[in-house]
């Protein structure tokens, strides 16, 4: 089992989007996916998901509706709405960019190495 | 736009809240029981899947909060709910509550009450168009303003068009109103025809005077109030061309006030309203009128003065009589009228401030104790999620709510104040005296003018937050500043975290405020006894005296107006009752005429010698008011006209102009120069010397005065005092004074052939009169100084109070240890009169800096005097030590089983 890695806060938030982008999601389907997406190797903190799921709703990115799930009860289903599908790609960009700009640095060797 | 999302989700949550709380409880149990289902197919029972999920999840509730939090609900909610919460813990503490509340109450009405005076006096503004223009133009002597200004510089100031605009005399009157049931004195203001203009007066119907009618001989017109055309001639229109009758003659009414004009440069409002009719040419000396003008545009006030300067010279020249001594000055009106209050004010203002300060001190005092023992709850409000800023909002909420509580009881108490102030101002007793020799103005009939504006609610509120600010945030920082682990694992009683020395030095500073307060106040008290005890030189009791207004023809000749009194003295004299009857111009105590005198046969380098007090008198005056006659002899019916011209001088003048010879026999020429009617009188003999009888206020030593027999005044003299002042009749009784008022009133009235004797006043209520302002003084520095000691000891009781519950569990061991329990006892009174001593220090050496600030108030006792310096710390330390007594008496007499077991 890979190690867990600490999450950031942003970073949770991107997840959640990339996750939701993906499909319709209730609050603990989100959580399995990201855990699928992840191969296991991340598990997020449930105390933390909501309240995030509600900030990204508030700012706009995804929508909420009430649902059905699978086991016919009701449950609210989060999607990705066209500003959080834009303010994904321009996360995921940053954060690309951000992980050059660092792998860069750690991969420059000692002086005459 | 996302603001716009934010604002839509936060108010459509408010509105929706109930919905919102129902979804995310819901939200969240399906996520439990999802988890919970995978977990069952992993193979856990139910019930462990369950508490599995849970777990998982975290807290609950924080996550609602933090869901909550996110949806921008929060906020409102949050301080709808600290409100809540804050109700409930304060309805749970009664007491805590209603000291605090009571406490901010008193502190905030006191504060409504003054401020709305102050602001009335001082800083309101006159209700007249451009009122900061408007000025007062006066005579100065040696450069202090004097009260009043003479006709010839009325006349000539009136031609400095480039300083001034409608330059306006005026000047109240009481006259005789013919007509009706009874004749009746009323207050009438005699001004020229421009002050309508001046202060912008409202005109209902008709008009006011025209120049041809303001000139001497110009007519016999005038102008009625408002509340006077509503009273005498209930509104009737008609009323234009109908005449009345003042005095003796008859006047036409030519116009009729509108309702409201600003009357408060008169002592009383006047109800009508006459042509001044000045003579442009006068050379008239003596002191008729006010005046007032507006400055034009482009000159300010320090312009105004300057090219003033050049004026004094003109009128120098034109009247060499005007020493160099004299000059003139302007003034902005308000100032001019408030000024003899403002001392008084500032009086309010400081003992106020330092009430104040002492029962923020105090509520301070009670919420921090709070604080601390509720350290307990907040740290479990804390554990449960509470952020420290939510705590200190929460106690902030708390202690906003006390003040505003106790601000809006305050401010009620302040209108309730308002009323009782002016109720016992001393502007506003009843003067009938036609010449107020306080100059105090009125402030509105019984509050009317002291209106709540929003200036003084505005202050009120702001106010109360100041007051929630200042006393809560400090316990509120200190609990959220709490150790809580440390708190949690305490019981609540230990003493761990209160911090006694923030508490003490909060006490320590209400003591020594509160002994400020109580010194000056005893100052004052004495202040007012040793003016009570001020020998006046007259004797006041069983004395009774009106007054006759004269105007009119029939009594213009002294030989008639002497007819007149002998008629009178002698009606009354045979009352059953009465022992002596005298009539003067005017009584001691009150306005006293002052013309300048000559002594004949001595150098003299000036136009006279001194100036000094000048009465007329009936050759019983001295007995009416049993003053001494010490040498020489007083009047008699023989001083008459054809005899020679005599009078009479006070000791002060005596040892003024003889300090080593004997004055009688010398003679003085009084008034030369004033007017040329005074020109008429000739030399006077001294033919006796009087006491001294205190004049105008009891605090200065009496001034040199001199006496004149009515029977020997100039024709001339005679008819200007009868137009300015009503004449007074004086009685002694031998029985109560008002028992036979009636009937004086009545033989005045047979002797006068009609004329209505009113004003009434015994002279034991003139002479509480002269002393009314200081009384009044006294009494709110009493009433302040009651107060501040009452805080004073609530503060050290509070303190003591809780200091022995916090420390119940030591002295339940001292106690279970064999200490007697006077021991614990007088270890409780110690502390809290080590505090109380060092206040006390405090508060002397602060009273000793700050009572040099209340000296201009004070008479026949120092600044510093050490009667009340030990009185007033001795009487703070036996009500601390009262204060302290209770809950040492409770530590003593405490079972130590009990508070051993005490948490």
């Amino acid at each position: 089992m890979n190690k867990q890695l600490d999450l950031l806060q942003g970073t949770l938030d991107m997840l959640v989007l990339k996750a939701v982008s993906l499909g319709p999601l209730h609050g603990y389907g989100v959580l399995l996916r990201i855990q699928q997406i992840s191969k296991g190797s991340l598990e997020i903190q449930q105390g933390s998901l909501y309240p995030a799921l509600y900030r990204l709703e508030r700012d706009g990115w995804i929508a909420s509706e009430w649902g059905e799930s699978e086991n016919n009860r009701k449950a609210k289903y989060y999607r990705l709405t066209a500003a959080g599908k834009r303010r994904l790609e321009a996360e995921a960009e940053k954060w690309n960019r951000m992980a050059d700009v660092i792998a860069g640095i750690l991969r420059t060797g000692a002086e005459g190495s | 736009m996302r603001i716009w999302r934010r604002l839509r989700a936060g108010w459509g949550a408010i509105f929706g809240r109930v919905r919102v709380e129902s979804e995310l409880d819901a939200e969240l149990r399906f996520h439990v029981e999802a988890h919970a289902e995978d977990l069952m197919h992993a193979g856990l029972s139910r019930e462990e899947a369950l508490r599995e999920a849970r777990v998982k999840l975290g807290g609950m509730e924080r996550t609602k909060e933090e869901c909550r939090d996110a949806l921008g609900v929060s906020f409102i909610e949050s301080v709808i709910q600290d409100v809540r919460f804050g109700l409930r813990m304060l309805r749970k503490n009664p007491g805590f509550t209603a000291t605090a509340v009571a406490i901010v109450t008193m502190g905030i009405g006191a504060n409504v009450a003054v401020f709305s005076v102050v602001n009335t006096v001082i800083l309101k503004p006159l209700k007249a168009p451009n009122a900061d223009r408007i000025v007062q133009v006066e005579p100065t002597y040696q450069g202090v303003p004097g009260t009043g200004a003479g006709l010839p510089e009325f006349n000539l100031w009136r031609q400095q068009t480039n300083i001034f605009q409608d330059t306006s005399a005026y000047r109240l009157d009481r006259m005789n109103l013919i007509g009706g049931s009874s004749p009746e004195l009323i207050p009438v203001a005699r001004v020229t025809l421009d002050f309508f203009r001046l202060f912008g007066a409202p005109v209902l119907k008709g008009r006011t005077f025209t120049a041809d009618e303001d000139r001497p001989h110009g007519g016999n017109v005038a102008v009625l109030s408002y509340g006077f055309w509503a009273r005498r001639f209930e509104n009737d229109s008609q009323v234009l061309g109908k005449a009345i009758v003042l005095g003796s003659e008859s006047y036409i009414v030519i116009g009729i006030l509108g309702p409201n004009l600003d009357t408060e440069q008169f002592d009383r409002i006047p109800d009508v309203w006459l042509p001044f009719q000045i003579e442009p040419n006068t050379d008239d000396h003596g002191s008729y009128c006010y005046v007032a003008a507006r400055l034009r545009t482009g000159v300010t006030l320090g312009k105004a003065i300057a090219q003033l300067q050049a004026v004094v010279q003109e009128y120098r020249r034109r009247f060499p009589a005007f020493s160099s001594k004299e000059g003139f000055t302007v003034q902005p009106l308000r100032e001019a009228m408030g000024n003899n209050s403002r001392r008084l004010i500032m009086l309010f203002v400081g003992a106020v401030i330092f009430v104040l300060l002492i029962a923020c001190a105090n509520v301070a005092n009670l919420l921090l104790a709070r604080g601390s023992r509720r350290m307990h709850e907040i740290a479990i409000r804390a554990a449960v999620g509470a952020g420290r800023g939510r705590v200190v909002r929460q106690l902030l909420t708390e202690s906003t709510l006390l003040s505003l509580v106790g601000g809006t009881l305050g401010l009620l108490l302040g209108m309730v104040g308002i009323r009782a102030l002016l109720a016992l101002y001393p502007g506003n007793l009843p003067l009938t005296s036609p010449v107020n020799p306080l100059y105090i103005p009125r402030i509105g009939e019984s509050g009317s003018a002291v209106t709540l504006d929003w200036r003084i609610l505005g202050f009120a509120v702001l106010a109360s937050l100041a007051t929630a600010v200042l006393f809560g945030i400090l316990p509120a920082f200190q609990a959220s500043r709490a150790d809580l682990n440390l708190l949690l694992k305490e019981n609540s009683a230990s003493s761990g975290f209160h911090r006694p020395r923030t508490r003490s030095m909060l006490v320590v500073s209400e003591v020594a405020l509160a002994l400020v307060m109580l010194i000056a106040s005893a100052l004052l008290i004495r202040t007012y006894i040793a003016l009570r005890s001020v020998n006046p030189g007259f004797n006041s009791h069983n004395v009774l005296t009106m007054q006759m207004s004269l105007t009119g023809t029939r009594f213009e000749k002294t030989s008639e107006m002497e007819q007149l009194v002998r008629d009178g003295v002698r009606r009354v004299q045979a009352l059953p009752g009465v022992t002596d009857v005298a009539a003067a111009c005017c009584l001691p105590l009150e306005t006293v005429w002052q013309l300048p005198l000559i002594v004949v046969g001595r150098p003299l380098d000036g136009p006279y010698h001194r100036f000094g007090g000048w009465t007329f008198i009936s050759p019983d005056y001295f007995d009416v008011f049993n003053i001494a006659l010490t040498r020489g002899r007083a009047f008699t019916e023989r001083d008459d006209a054809n005899a020679q011209a005599v009078v009479i001088i006070n000791e002060a003048m005596a040892k003024a102009l003889w300090p080593r010879s004997d004055p009688l026999g010398e003679r003085l020429i009084i008034g030369r120069g004033m007017r040329a009617e005074y020109d008429k009188d000739s030399a006077r003999q001294i033919v006796g010397i009087v006491g001294d009888v205190r004049d105008t206020v009891l605090d200065r030593p009496p001034r040199p005065a001199m006496y004149v027999p009515i029977a020997q005044l100039p024709d001339g003299i005679n008819v200007i005092n009868l137009r300015l002042l009503p004449i007074t009749w004086i009685v002694r009784t031998r029985v109560a004074p008002y028992s036979v008022s009636l009937a004086i009133r009545s033989s005045l009235e047979q002797a006068s052939g009609g004329l209505p004797a009113s004003g009434i006043r015994s002279m034991d209520e003139v002479e509480s009169q002269a002393t009314a302002r200081t009384r009044f003084e006294m009494l709110l520095m009493t009433v302040f100084g009651c107060s501040a000691l009452l805080l004073a000891a609530i503060g050290i009781y509070g303190l003591m109070e809780y200091s022995v519950q916090q420390r119940k569990h030591e002295m339940g061991i001292r106690l279970a240890l064999g200490a007697d329990s006077r021991d614990v006892r007088n270890m409780v009174v110690f502390q809290g009169m080590r505090l109380t001593f060092v206040g006390t220090v405090l508060g002397i050496g602060t009273a000793f800096g700050l009572t040099r600030l209340i000296a201009g108030f004070l008479f026949g006792v120092r600044a510093w005097d050490p009667g009340v310096f030990i009185a007033a710390p001795v009487l703070l330390g036996a009500v601390a030590l009262l204060a302290v007594w209770l809950p040492a008496r409770r530590a003593a007499t405490m079972n130590p089983m009990v508070a051993l077991r005490h948490e």
